[in-house]
């Protein structure tokens, strides 16, 4: 009836205590790439899950190319040509390629399953997708592009002609997102249909014709990508106008911190030298893979170096754990908050209170009223969006678990905060509040690593700003000189295979 | 993810490793006691490691689906026990019902550990832990305090003795065992499942695998197998009692962790079931002849699993480090 | 650095008379008393006096359920204690047969089973890729099977003179020595686990032993500690078993590890980790060996009261599971009706 290969009406989820979908909309074209944007929490991945029929909407209607369905299970939809390749690979890791495309509907004669068709079928896909690895390969041993591609190649094996991707750049070096648009664009040319969510407008640009926004578990609005301005699309996500992202304060920048010299582990990283003095935030960028979380963690003393020196304050120093950094006033913001930062068991006040137990200790024993008014007290200076300190972590949005992490290392006496993606799957108006944070924070007189590969974010806050390419640091600016085609250039490999010629004839 | 994955590249190589080493043992006692390779030598040890052969193919299913049960033997001597006491008491006497029944009651057994395990949402350890004294005790409380002895047994016991089509029975039904597990591992959707549940459970159920339902099975195939188990040991060694292989569960897990079956689920074959298995029934057999006394074998075997699991630790680490090596910065 | 909004999040406490008496361990005590009714009602010879005369051959194994309620709460197991007490008690009997006096044989001891718990601790903390049940029955195999060498082909060893370890087994009165040492220990390592920074640590390990890491737990070493403790109070169980059993053979100890486990599990503690409270296991301790002693005096088969032992592990382990089934089957029924 409509032009629509997929339509959804009046759709409303409601899980207990929460309404992750009150009333949403949305509409696919056939041959249509579709972004589907909006900040955490605002109901996305809960929305693919019902169009997926992983979950069971309590109101509301789909139809697929005009007639109602209603999927009762992932299995069906699957069946009917809808396919998701979710952010974090579900692959299984010990087995070949093949086997993992063909998990579910293998090829069988008399139930004896038919490896050699199977092989030979993976392989076509493969070559399909121009892929440079072998359909025997264990899953485990492929990178997580070529992972993904597997993912890719699995959905088509089903004969999807839906394909939904869940942050399909997020884990992805350039040329790796580079290949993976080529790829979408030639699966919209094929006719299939494609719904993709992400939080970056390079995504949305380079591939959606058509952009649908979600905010607060409700439908704001679909917009043709041409035509809706960045800004217009910030405010439709966020509800609110976002001017002053940055700080703009320039402060005075203080004696030397934090020093690191000739520092080297084999396989991660090589020779890498920095320093961040007081008052300053640098910014360690580069792509993902670079080697940057592995150099941080190494400082802060959860991996070994196998040579190179530290220097905090002008000294010498030896770190061999995490505790021996925190005395020298380090500390570290993981980059994966729910896995390494919180206990999402866990109040946010114990939250807070874990690495600096010591402090509320009197004749051995814990004084739990000196604990939950200090967590009160630096949870409110990050202004974190909670009721009690008891709440726990796991009911927070992603820009507030944020906070809770940052508020847990401000309880720290500290000299230097090394801040690992503090805004990676961060909301905008989240992102905002933790920018003030690390302005006040170079204010005070701290001194403050932030490892991004957001290039607003580089450019915006920091004093100087390190490139890291492949294990090393190939340049340094200064906030006059950075621009964002320095940082890409140096963030590439210099390979020739790596590295395209663009309209102008420039290798870029 | 990477680190693992070098490791796992690494060990597919660990079965040929084996089978080499498998041969050098065999080689050297044959050297120190010319009377190894004979027939009736090598026919004696099929035959006395049969029953642990058996087990040992449910177990690959259980460790390969993440899990572990060390309530094999309870369940073997619960049902070996049964099938001696019917045998005492002249209630059934046909073998091939005796050995149903066996399987039947083993059957039960492992489905109850399967639903305690997938649907109750027990650690496996946990709850094989407790059947193991349930079952055990179930066995001594139905005996009380008797034993079936070979005078008991009557025709039963002749068919550990028999032959068919020349081989003997008991062995016979490990070759026969072997073989299915091994087509079904390898050819058929369910064998490949269970490799997936035990690789990624959470990939499973977003591929539609009912990870529960293939759990339950697995427990309850290794409860059979038990339970067969369990009848055979009665006619291998002419009796029934209780305390039917008491401890022996851990040459069950040696057999698979020496055989390269992963402790973590995803990882193990048929082959290397079989070969681990052949190892421990060889090495038990070598310990006299280097003058370690048999009441050391214990000893040993805790002592061959440690080290090999530590071995495999510092393989897949020097693996991965020559993998970073390789890497150029 | 105040924050924009001015929130204000609440700090008030969590505990109330509520929580307290219908938690797990409220429900524990209820359970404590039904048993004590249910064992008198099985015989007239359930009285103080029987009960504590028969407690000490029980008690000993408790004192090896304090260091794996903390092993517990990390997440971790240690299924190799019995063997430890099996290796330690072995020994111990050896050397007191050998004539060592009573004051060196008593460290040694626990030396030895201190020594079984470091090995375990340091296979664990060094090749951490290995699971801790793997390596524990690994070590179990080994403790038992040195004891089972020393033992020789008799299998058995008993004191050639009891007047040493007859000392252990002295009372104040009516209650035995074991008695109160056990809960003199109860209250220290009961104390340490709720109201200390190192109790908090075991739970931050057991909950995310990253997150802890991140945050400057040293967890290895916190796990080497754990292990090494475990056989030192495995040692202590070996010395008072001693003193009842005046010997030991190659079952001994069998079946503690189930033992504790399921006290502590019985308990609350979660096997998962990061979960439980040493009064809830303290309680379930003497549930359990209070029922021990009450069948016993109606001369009931051990192997039963094994049989019973081990339902009620899977039991305490299925509850929780199953309360929690059942809940979320109210929750979708009340969706389907409303």
């Amino acid at each position: 009836m409509s032009g629509y290969i997929l339509e959804l009406q009046g759709i409303t989820k409601i899980f207990p205590g929460v309404k992750a979908l009150n009333n949403v909309r949305f509409q696919l074209k056939p041959g249509e790439i579709h972004a589907l944007m909006g900040e955490n929490g605002a109901g996305k991945s809960t929305f693919i899950k019902v169009i997926t029929g992983v979950h069971k909407a309590e109101e509301g209607k789909i139809y697929l190319e005009g007639k109602e369905v209603d999927f009762k299970g992932p299995k069906e939809a699957q069946a009917a040509g809808i396919a998701a390749i979710y952010q974090h690979v579900t692959s299984y890791p010990d087995l070949t390629v093949t086997e993992n495309i063909f998990m579910g509907h293998e090829l069988k004669k008399n139930g004896i399953l038919q490896w050699k068709s199977m092989n030979r079928d993976a392989r076509k896909l493969l070559e399909q997708l121009d892929a440079d690895f072998s359909e025997t390969d264990e899953m485990g041993t492929l990178s997580v592009a070529q992972q993904q591609m597997v993912e890719i190649a699995k959905a088509l094996s089903t004969n999807a002609r839906i394909i939904i991707m869940d942050e399909p750049t997020a884990a992805l070096t350039k040329n790796e997102s580079e290949k993976l648009y080529t790829i979408t664009e030639k699966l919209r040319d094929e006719g299939n249909s494609i719904i993709f969510i992400s939080h970056r407008f390079e995504d949305m640009y380079r591939l959606a014709s058509k952009v649908t926004v979600f905010r607060d578990s409700q439908y704001i609005g679909s917009y043709d990508v041409d035509s809706i301005t960045e800004s217009d699309l910030i405010k439709a996500m966020v509800g609110r106008e976002i001017t002053e992202l940055f700080p703009k304060a320039k402060l005075k920048i203080g004696e030397e911190l934090l020093k690191v010299k000739g520092l080297t582990r084999t396989g991660y990283f090589k020779d890498i030298s920095f320093h961040v003095r007081k008052g300053e935030i640098i910014g360690l960028t580069g792509l993902v893979g670079a080697g940057r979380t592995e150099t941080v963690e190494t400082i802060f003393g959860i991996t070994k170096k196998d040579s190179g020196e530290i220097y905090m304050e002008g000294n010498k120093v030896t770190i061999k754990e995490p505790s021996d950094a925190m005395e020298l006033g380090i500390a570290l913001l993981p980059e994966d908050r729910q896995k390494s930062g919180l206990i999402l068991s866990w109040g946010l006040g114990r939250n807070v209170t874990l690495p600096t137990l010591g402090n509320y200790v009197s004749n051995g024993i814990l004084d739990e009223k000196k604990e939950r008014d200090a967590s009160k007290k630096y949870l409110e200076e990050v202004d974190t969006k909670a009721v009690s300190i008891h709440d726990p972590a796991s009911s927070l949005s992603g820009g507030n678990q944020q906070k809770v992490v940052v508020a847990k290392t401000l309880a720290q006496d500290l000299k230097v905060i090394i801040m690992d993606e503090p805004t990676k799957g961060v909301d905008v108006g989240a992102k905002a509040e933790i920018y003030a944070i690390m302005g006040q924070l170079a204010e005070k007189g701290f001194g403050v690593v932030l490892i991004s590969s957001e290039m607003p974010e580089i450019l915006g806050l920091c004093d100087r700003v390190y490139v890291m390419c492949n294990g090393r640091i190939t340049g340094e600016f200064s906030a006059e000189e950075v621009t964002q085609e320095r940082i890409l250039e140096l963030s590439m490999e210099k390979t020739k295979s790596s590295s395209t010629e663009n309209k102008k004839g420039e290798v870029v | 993810m990477k680190k693992e994955a070098l490791f796992k590249k690494m060990s597919g190589s660990q079965e040929i490793v084996l089978t080499l080493v498998l041969i050098l043992l065999c080689v050297i006692i044959q050297i120190k006691s010319p009377s190894f390779l004979t027939m009736t030598s090598i026919n004696d040890m099929l035959k006395n490691n049969a029953v642990i052969m058996l087990l040992a193919l449910g177990m690959l299913c259980v460790l390969l689906v993440g899990g572990i049960d060390i309530s094999v033997t309870s369940t073997s001597a619960l049902s070996g026990m049964i099938v001696g006491l019917l045998l005492k008491y002249n209630i059934i006497e046909n073998t091939l019902v005796l050995f149903l029944i066996a399987i039947g009651v083993g059957c039960i057994c492992g489905v109850l550990i399967g639903v305690i395990i997938s649907k109750g949402k027990v650690p496996p350890i946990i709850a094989t832990m407790g059947f193991m004294y349930i079952y055990r005790g179930l066995a001594y409380v139905l005996s009380n305090n008797q034993w079936a002895s070979a005078a008991d047994l009557g025709n039963f016991k002749n068919f550990a003795l028999g032959k068919f089509l020349g081989i003997n029975n008991v062995i016979l039904i490990a070759v026969i065992s072997y073989i299915i597990f091994f087509v079904v591992m390898k050819w058929t959707a369910y064998g490949r499942k269970i490799y997936a549940v035990g690789s990624n459970s959470e990939a499973a159920a977003i591929s539609g695998i009912n990870a529960a339902l293939i759990k339950l099975t697995v427990y309850t195939i290794m409860g059979g197998l038990c339970g067969l188990g369990g009848a055979l040991a009665v006619s291998v060694y002419s009796s029934a009692q209780p305390n039917m292989m008491y401890g022996q569960e851990m040459n069950v897990i040696a057999a698979c962790v020496i055989g390269g079956v992963s402790m973590n689920g995803g990882r193990g074959s048929v082959q290397g079931v079989l070969i681990g298995a052949l190892m421990m029934a060889v090495i038990n057999k070598a310990l006299p002849l280097v003058g370690i006394d048999s009441i050391a074998q214990n000893t040993v075997q805790g002592a061959i699993i440690m080290v090999v699991i530590v071995l495999n630790v510092l393989m897949q680490r020097s693996t991965f480090k020559n993998s970073l090596k390789r890497r150029e910065m | 650095m105040a924050g924009k909004s001015g929130r204000n999040i609440s700090a008030e406490p969590q505990n109330s008379l509520k929580n307290t008496v219908f938690s797990w361990e409220g429900i524990l005590v209820l359970i404590f008393i039904a048993v004590n009714v249910f064992c008198a009602f099985l015989s007239p010879n359930y009285k103080i006096t029987n009960i504590l005369r028969e407690m000490p051959k029980y008690l000993a194994e408790i004192f090896i359920m304090f260091p794996m309620v903390y092993v517990l709460v990390m997440g971790d197991i240690d299924i190799s204690v019995g063997s430890i007490v099996c290796l330690s008690a072995t020994l111990a009997c050896m050397a007191s047969n050998a004539g060592v006096p009573l004051l060196v044989v008593l460290p040694l001891c626990l030396a030895i089973a201190t020594i079984c718990g470091l090995i375990n601790g340091l296979i664990l903390t060094k090749f951490q890729e290995l699971p801790a049940m793997i390596v524990t029955l690994a070590t179990q195999i080994v403790f038992r099977g040195i004891a089972e060498i020393a033992l020789g082909s008799g299998g058995s060893i008993s004191l050639s003179s009891t007047k040493d370890f007859k000392i252990l087994a002295g009372k104040i009165g009516p209650v035995p020595y074991v008695f109160i040492l056990v809960a003199i220990i109860a209250v220290v390592f009961a104390l340490i686990l709720a109201r200390t920074s190192f109790g908090r640590k075991l739970y931050a390990i057991g909950s995310n032993s990253e997150t802890a890491r991140y945050s400057g737990i040293h967890v290895q070493k916190i796990r080497l500690i754990i292990y090494t403790l475990t056989g030192f109070m495995a040692g202590v169980c070996a010395v008072f078993l001693t003193s009842v059993l005046y010997g030991a053979n190659t079952t001994t100890g069998s079946g503690f590890e189930m033992d504790v486990i399921a006290m502590a599990v019985f308990g609350g503690v979660s096997t998962a980790g990061g979960k439980g409270k040493m009064i809830g296991a303290v309680i379930s301790a003497f549930i359990i060996t209070c029922l021990r002693i009450g069948l016993g005096l109606i001369n009931v088969n051990s192997q039963i009261i094994l049989i019973i032992l081990g339902a009620l592990l899977i039991i305490a382990v299925l509850l929780p599971n199953i309360a929690a089934l059942i809940n979320n089957m109210k929750k979708m029924a009340a969706k389907r009706a409303a």
